[in-house]
């Protein structure tokens, strides 16, 4: 058996795809610091430049997985590992490239702290270097909104330009250093992933045109839209999301920026549905949304359904119904399936009628709608015994408190890791 | 990770500070120790940073290199590689640049032996 093959047998295919991100980093790196090992310097030097070129190969890394593309998240495993990782790497970047200049003056500081002070000072530096101080000077601020989760999403993502801007510079001294020859596909590299993300991400050029066609308002907080395809259709499954932009037009002032959303329904003419709540500022203006608004779709994205083999427990609170509505409306059930659905009153659960007229026509699907009120549910009560959780597979969706308290729930009533599947939408 | 990045950062101004306090302080001064060039020659001509300073452009270039100055203004034009790889290092403490070497670009031996035809004194 090959090694990838049985690697894949030892572990389960989440952490199989996000092991790829470390597996590629470590051969980056390595490849990068072989071949740029100073040779028979002093020892200072040398881990100077060791520490540059490392926190360059950490930073390119850290920008390819930015660049959300559908096939390359299906390789690491899905967005949310890709970006976790992103924020890692570009951390571990910034910490290594902090040593770097400070390494290169320890090594004359033995010297004459006077020459130390030289080499780093950037006043009697030339621009080549002080490239490289304005680089790691706006790498401080813009690292420290990336890492503010409590700002609002606008300005976060404005700000966290800052880091594109920190790349250019880095870029500029290590060119103007005299990176050469094969040495120069570290630069380019990086700038060619930054201009991708920018133009493919940021500006749309990945993404495909699509008009809302209609518009249900599901409950007071909740509606859901159908986008119907301009150009192509996303080749999409159920349980997976997209990331969807409304666009300013002459009808509706759209958000101008990126949100994932569930799909909930995938038509045969390729329209697509998604259920969005009024969680924010961009959520609550969708509410009011028209037909004929334009909008943007990218992905789709996720792998929250993987082939379902056997007899299932789907748990869902609130708007993490989308995804198992989507499975309803695809095709019937073919195994067993129990749905436990956590909501806080039947005036604010969307697609409860459907669900409950569903259970009827489908004889596999044993549905549990569960009203909390304004408390937190009781999850013990609520989750089946260990003795029916025997070779089921469960999925779980909705909000991160309920997610992982109902994870750990279920792994101290005997399933497997392996058999919990979820996904986060922590894409900051 | 938010903790992590404020610590790393604090703690890189305070090495910034302390190199800047201590490199400000003894400026100008000879260095305590010096290689084995630097000692052999105390008979030659002494500079300080800020005079090598004056010397940065194409046609006036000197260098700093382990405490040596170097006048490269009449071998700039047989250097092997693009000019402003090299140029933005005149008038420079330049260790750094000269010893950068790599596994795909070394100053080889032979450049270590042109050095000595372009010195001109040391830094004080």
């Amino acid at each position: 058996m090959l090694p990838g093959k049985w690697l894949k047998h030892q572990i389960d295919m989440r952490t199989f795809k996000e092991a790829r991100v470390l597996i590629i980093t470590l051969i980056v790196v390595a490849a990068l610091l072989y071949w740029t090992y100073p040779q028979s310097l002093p020892v200072f030097r040398t881990a100077g430049i060791v520490t540059g070129w490392l926190g360059s190969g950490l930073l390119l890394m850290s920008l390819i997985l930015m660049f959300r593309e559908p096939g390359l998240a299906g390789f690491f495993g899905g967005l949310e590992p890709m970006y976790r990782w992103h924020h890692r790497l570009a951390i571990w970047a910034y910490i290594v490239l902090l040593t770097h200049p400070l390494l290169l003056a320890a090594d004359l500081w033995l010297t004459s702290p006077a020459f130390a002070w030289a080499v780093l000072s950037p006043w009697q530096q030339n621009w080549p270097v002080r490239f490289g101080w304005i680089s790691i000077v706006l790498m401080m601020p813009g690292l420290y909104v990336a890492l503010s989760p409590k700002l609002p999403y606008s300005y976060w993502r404005k700000l966290h330009h800052l880091l594109s801007l920190s790349v250019v510079f880095g870029v500029l001294h290590l060119v103007l250093l005299g990176a050469n020859g094969i040495l120069l596909i570290v630069p380019v590299l990086i700038l060619v992933f930054l201009l991708l993300r920018v133009v493919r991400s940021d500006y749309g050029l990945g993404a495909l045109p699509y008009i809302v066609s209609s518009v249900q308002h599901l409950s007071p907080t909740t509606v859901e839209i159908t986008l119907k395809p301009m150009v192509g259709t996303l080749n999409a499954v159920p349980g997976q999301f997209v990331l969807l932009e409304i666009l300013n037009s002459r009808n509706f002032d759209g958000c101008a920026e990126y949100h994932p959303f569930t799909i909930s329904e995938i038509k045969p003419d390729g329209c697509i549905s998604l259920g969005i709540k009024d969680l924010g500022d961009c959520t609550h203006r969708l509410q009011s949304i028209q037909v004929g608004a334009e909008a943007r779709l990218q992905g789709p994205f996720g792998q929250f359904f993987t082939e379902i083999k056997g007899p299932g427990l789907w748990v869902a609170g609130g708007i993490g119904i989308a995804p198992f509505i989507a499975v309803l409306r695809s095709d019937p059930l073919s195994h067993p399936t129990q749905l436990i659905y956590l909501y806080r009153a039947d005036s604010d659960a969307p697609y409860i009628a459907e669900l409950n007229a569903l259970a009827e026509q489908q004889a596999l699907l044993n549905f549990k709608p569960v009203a909390t009120g304004d408390s937190n549910p009781d999850l013990a009560s609520v989750l089946p015994d260990t003795g029916e959780l025997t070779g089921v597979e469960c999925y779980l969706c909705g909000p991160p408190f309920l997610v992982e308290s109902a994870s750990e729930l279920l792994q101290q009533r005997g399933v497997k890791h392996s058999k919990i599947h979820f996904e986060s939408f922590e894409f900051r | 990770m938010r903790k992590l990045f404020l610590l790393t950062t604090s703690l890189f101004w305070v090495a910034v500070v302390a190199i800047a306090v201590s490199g400000t302080s003894t400026s100008g001064t000879a260095p305590q120790e010096t290689t084995g060039n630097l000692a052999e020659s105390s008979a030659e001509n002494h500079f300080t940073l800020a005079e090598v300073a004056d010397h940065a452009v194409e046609k006036d270039c000197w260098m700093v290199i382990d405490g040596v100055v170097y006048d490269f203004t009449a071998y700039l034009p047989d250097h092997p590689t693009r000019p402003d790889i090299i140029l933005p290092w005149c008038g420079k403490e330049a260790s750094e640049a000269y010893k950068t070497k790599t596994r795909g670009r070394p100053h080889s031996s032979g450049a270590d032996s042109l050095l000595p035809d372009y010195r001109i004194g040391l830094i004080k």
